[in-house]
C-alpha cells in the first residue's frame, strides 16, 4: 500500500462522483445523487489517507516534511479541500444537486497531478527557504480560499443557468430541476465567497510573514504575490458591490467567476506564462 | 455661498461613495496586472533593448516599468485610505446610535410587523408564562441575556429586549482600520529603514550594507563578522541548509554571536540579517595576454576590481565583475579595458571554455588561474514599520473572520394577559445584522421550544 496507489485510486473515484453527481442531476433521479455523496465521501477518506501517508513516507526517506511542498502535493491537497468544502456544506444545507462541479474540479485537479508530465511526484527533500511553518500555513489556508472558490464558481455558473428558467422548476428543465432557487444559489455563492475571502487573506498574510523570515520582505510584487493581491481585490470588490444598486444579481455571479479566473491564474498561469517574461528582467 | 457647499458635499459624497471603492478596487487590480505583464525596475536604456524606441519610450513614460512604486500607483491606493477614512466618517455615527441602548416603545402589534415574528398562546398564567419566557430566551442567547422591562403598573404587558453581540456591529470598522494599519505600517518601512545586502567573505568583517535602491552604500552603527559559512546538500543534489556563524562587534567588542540559516535571522538594534544565499568570490585571477601581431604573451595578476596597468603600456586592465555561471557557459570574469584613466572597452571573458571572444581591445586573453573563497550573501533590512504591520495584519485576520460569523441578534418579547380566555399571549419577534439562515433557525429553536413548554400546565420549571 503506498500513496500514489491511494492518490491513484482517489483520481477514479472523484470521476466516478462527478458522473454519479451528473446523472442524478439530469435525470433527476435523487438516488443517484445520494451515490454521489456516499463516493466523495469514500475518495475523500481514501485521499486523506493518501496524503497521510506521503508524509510518513517522506520520512521514510529520510527528509520529512508536510505534503505540501510542490506543485503536484498543491494540486492533491487543492482537490482534497474543493471535495471537504463541498461535503461540508452540502451537509449543512441538504442540497444534493451542487455536486457536479465540486466533484469535477476535484477529479480535474487529481487527473492534472497524476497524469501530466509537467507535474513531478516524486518526494523531494525541502531546500532551505521551504522549511519554515509559515509556509505549512499559508499552503494550506491559500489553498482552502482557492477551493471555496472554485465551489463559489460552480454555484455562480449554476445560478446563471438557473434564472434563465422560470421560477418554479419544470419537470421537463433537465438538469435545472432538482436546483434551488436561483435566489438561494445567490447566497450560497455569497457564503462561499465570504469563506474564501477569508482563508485568502490569512492565506496572504501568512505568505508575508513567510517571505519576511526567509527574504526579509514581506512584500515584493513578485508575480505571484501580486496576482493572489488582484483575486483578492476582485473578490474584495465583490463583497462591496452586492450592497450596491444593481448589483446583486447576475453581475456578481459574473465577478465570482472572473475572480476565479484570477485564482487560476495566481495558481498556473504564474508559473506558465509569466516566467518566461521575466527571464531577462534580472 | 451654497453653491460652493454644494460643490463641497459632492466631492465628499462621491469620496464616502462605495461606488468610488468598486471603481478603485477595478483599478489597482488592472494597474498591479500591467506590471505582471512587463518587466519591472528596468532602465529606459534597458527598455529600449527590448521594445521599439516609441514604446519603451512610452513605457517609461507612464512609469510602466516601475508601476509599483510610481506616483500614480501610491495616488490611487492614498485614493482608497481616503475613501476608507471617509466611509467610516459617514457611517460610523449610524453604528453608534444604533449600538447605544435606545428603545422605542414597542407592543405585540408593532412586533407582530416584524420579518421574523411569531405569536404563541400560552396555557399559563401571566407570570408563570413571563418567567418561562425569560429562562428560554436567557438559553437561547447564552450568558448575554439582558432583559430590561419597561415599567408597568399591575399586571400588564411585559414588553423587553434581548440581545446579543452589539460589538459584531464594529468589526467592519475594524476590518478597514487595519487595512490602513498595514499601509501605514509599510509607508513607514519604505520611509523610514533600508534595504539591502551584505556579502561577507569567510573571516571578514563589515559595517556597510549596499542598498538596493538607489545603489548606494549605508554605514551600520555596528559591524558584522562571518567566521564561518557552511552549506550542505542532500543526496539529490538540492541544497540542504546555508549556514553562517555571525559574530556583532560593537565598539571593538564582540557583542552577539549567532548562527543564522535561512528563516531564522539574526536582529540587532532593530537591523535584521536574513541568510539569503551565498557564492563564490573571486579574491583575484591570473591572466595571460597575447598580442595576436607579434606572438609576445604578457602574464598578469588581477586582483578583484582592482585595476593593474599592463607592463610595458600606459593601458590598465580591472575585473570588474565575477560570475560563476553566465548564460550556462560556466564561470567568467568581466575584464575592462582603460585608456588613461577611462574605460575604453569592457569585455566577458569565459574561464573555463576555450571561446574566440576571449579578447579585449587588441589582445587574446586567457584566463590561467582562479583564487577564489566562498562568502555567505546576506539581506539586509531595517523596518521600523513592521510591528504595525504585524498588527495591522493580526487584527485583519481576527476582524475578517469576527465580520463575517458574528452578528448583532436582537429579540423582543411581549406577553399580555388574554383576561376573555383566560390565556396569556406571547409575541416574538427577532432580528439579526447577517447570517439571517442561522439566526432564523435559533428563532424557530426557541419558538417551538417555548410553544412546547407553555402549553402544559404541569410542566415544571
Amino acid at each position: 500500500m503506498t500513496s500514489s496507489l491511494l492518490l491513484g485510486l482517489t483520481t477514479f473515484a472523484y470521476l466516478l462522483c462527478t458522473v454519479l453527481y451528473l446523472s442524478g442531476t439530469i435525470f433527476q433521479y435523487k438516488p443517484l445523487l445520494g451515490a454521489g455523496t456516499i463516493s466523495g465521501v469514500a475518495a475523500l477518506s481514501m485521499q486523506t489517507a493518501g496524503i497521510g501517508l506521503r508524509w510518513v513516507e517522506s520520512y521514510r526517506l529520510g527528509y520529512g516534511h508536510a505534503p505540501l511542498s510542490n506543485m503536484y502535493e498543491s494540486l492533491v491537497f487543492a482537490s482534497w479541500a474543493i471535495m471537504i468544502i463541498y461535503l461540508v456544506f452540502e451537509w449543512r444545507v441538504g442540497q444534493r444537486a451542487l455536486g457536479v462541479f465540486p466533484a469535477l474540479f476535484s477529479f480535474l485537479a487529481m487527473a492534472y497531478a497524476s497524469f501530466s508530465k509537467d507535474v513531478d511526484s516524486k518526494i523531494l527533500p525541502l531546500v532551505p527557504a521551504l522549511k519554515s511553518n509559515w509556509l505549512i500555513a499559508h499552503v494550506m489556508t491559500c489553498f482552502l480560499g482557492y477551493a471555496a472558490f472554485a465551489v463559489s464558481f460552480g454555484l455562480s455558473l449554476l445560478y446563471l443557468l438557473r434564472i434563465r428558467f422560470p421560477q418554479n422548476p419544470n419537470p421537463r428543465s433537465g438538469f435545472v430541476a432538482l436546483l434551488p432557487s436561483a435566489s438561494q444559489l445567490e447566497w450560497f455563492s455569497y457564503q462561499m465567497v465570504l469563506f474564501g475571502f477569508l482563508w485568502l487573506s490569512v492565506g496572504i498574510i501568512t505568505g508575508s510573514i513567510w517571505a519576511n523570515s526567509a527574504w526579509g520582505t514581506y512584500w515584493s510584487w513578485d508575480p505571484k504575490e501580486t496576482w493572489s493581491l488582484i483575486t483578492w481585490f476582485i473578490y474584495a470588490a465583490l463583497l462591496h458591490a452586492r450592497n450596491l444598486q444593481g448589483w446583486k444579481g447576475p453581475r456578481v455571479a459574473w465577478l465570482s467567476m472572473i475572480g476565479f479566473g484570477c485564482v487560476l491564474f495566481t495558481y498556473f498561469g504564474v508559473n506558465f506564462l509569466l516566467s518566461g517574461l521575466h527571464s531577462y528582467a534580472r | 455661498m451654497s453653491q460652493e457647499k454644494s460643490a463641497l458635499g459632492a466631492v465628499l459624497g462621491w469620496l464616502s461613495s462605495l461606488k468610488l471603492t468598486l471603481v478603485l478596487f477595478f483599478a489597482l487590480a488592472a494597474a498591479s496586472l500591467i506590471g505582471t505583464l512587463l518587466p519591472q525596475e528596468i532602465s529606459l536604456p534597458e527598455l529600449r533593448e527590448h521594445f521599439s524606441p516609441a514604446m519603451a519610450s512610452l513605457i517609461n513614460f507612464l512609469a510602466f516599468n516601475d508601476l509599483y512604486h510610481s506616483t500614480w500607483f501610491r495616488i490611487l491606493l492614498l485614493l482608497l485610505c481616503t475613501n476608507l477614512v471617509a466611509c467610516t466618517i459617514e457611517r460610523f455615527p449610524k453604528t453608534i446610535r444604533l449600538l447605544r441602548r435606545f428603545e422605542t416603545p414597542f407592543d405585540s402589534q408593532k412586533l407582530s410587523k416584524f420579518g421574523l415574528s411569531s405569536s404563541i398562546v400560552a396555557a399559563l398564567p401571566f407570570e408563570r408564562t413571563q418567567s418561562v419566557v425569560e429562562s428560554a430566551v436567557c438559553e437561547t442567547f447564552g450568558r448575554m441575556c439582558r432583559i430590561e422591562s419597561e415599567p408597568t403598573g399591575e399586571i400588564g404587558p411585559f414588553c423587553a429586549v434581548s440581545e446579543t453581540g452589539r460589538w459584531s456591529r464594529l468589526m467592519v470598522y475594524m476590518v478597514h482600520l487595519s487595512v490602513l494599519v498595514v499601509l501605514v505600517g509599510a509607508f513607514a518601512g519604505s520611509y523610514l529603514g533600508f534595504k539591502g545586502s551584505m556579502n561577507l567573505i569567510e573571516g571578514e568583517t563589515s559595517d556597510k550594507v549596499m542598498l538596493t535602491e538607489g545603489e548606494s552604500v549605508t554605514e551600520l552603527p555596528f559591524a558584522l563578522r562571518c567566521d564561518k559559512f557552511e552549506v550542505s546538500f542532500y543526496d539529490t543534489g538540492a541544497p540542504k541548509e546555508f549556514k553562517s556563524d555571525l559574530a556583532v562587534i560593537q565598539n571593538g567588542r564582540e557583542v552577539l554571536k549567532r548562527s543564522i540559516i535561512v528563516n531564522d535571522p539574526l536582529t540587532y538594534e532593530g537591523i535584521t540579517f536574513y541568510q539569503a544565499s551565498y557564492g563564490t568570490y573571486l579574491k583575484q585571477a591570473e591572466i595571460e595576454l597575447t598580442d595576436p601581431d607579434s606572438g609576445k604573451k604578457i602574464a598578469m595578476t588581477l586582483p578583484f576590481r582592482q585595476p593593474v596597468t599592463i607592463p610595458g603600456t600606459n593601458d590598465q586592465l580591472m575585473i570588474a565583475e565575477y560570475q560563476e555561471d553566465l548564460m550556462r557557459a560556466g564561470q567568467a570574469i568581466e575584464l575592462v579595458y582603460g585608456k588613461q584613466g577611462r574605460q575604453s572597452s569592457a569585455k566577458w571573458i569565459l574561464i573555463d571554455r576555450p571561446y574566440h571572444g576571449n579578447r579585449i581591445e587588441n589582445y587574446l586573453v586567457r584566463v590561467t588561474k582562479t583564487d577564489k573563497a566562498k562568502f555567505t550573501g546576506l539581506q539586509v533590512k531595517k523596518d521600523p514599520g513592521i510591528w504595525l504591520v504585524w498588527a495591522g495584519f493580526t487584527l485583519m485576520t481576527l476582524a475578517i473572520g469576527l465580520t463575517f460569523y458574528s452578528s448583532h441578534r436582537k429579540l423582543w418579547v411581549c406577553i399580555e394577559p388574554d383576561k376573555k380566555r383566560n390565556k396569556t399571549v406571547v409575541t416574538l419577534a427577532g432580528r439579526t445584522s447577517r447570517n439571517a439562515q442561522a439566526f432564523e433557525e435559533q428563532f424557530e429553536a426557541l419558538r417551538s421550544s417555548l410553544e412546547n413548554r407553555l402549553k402544559n400546565p404541569s410542566d415544571p420549571l
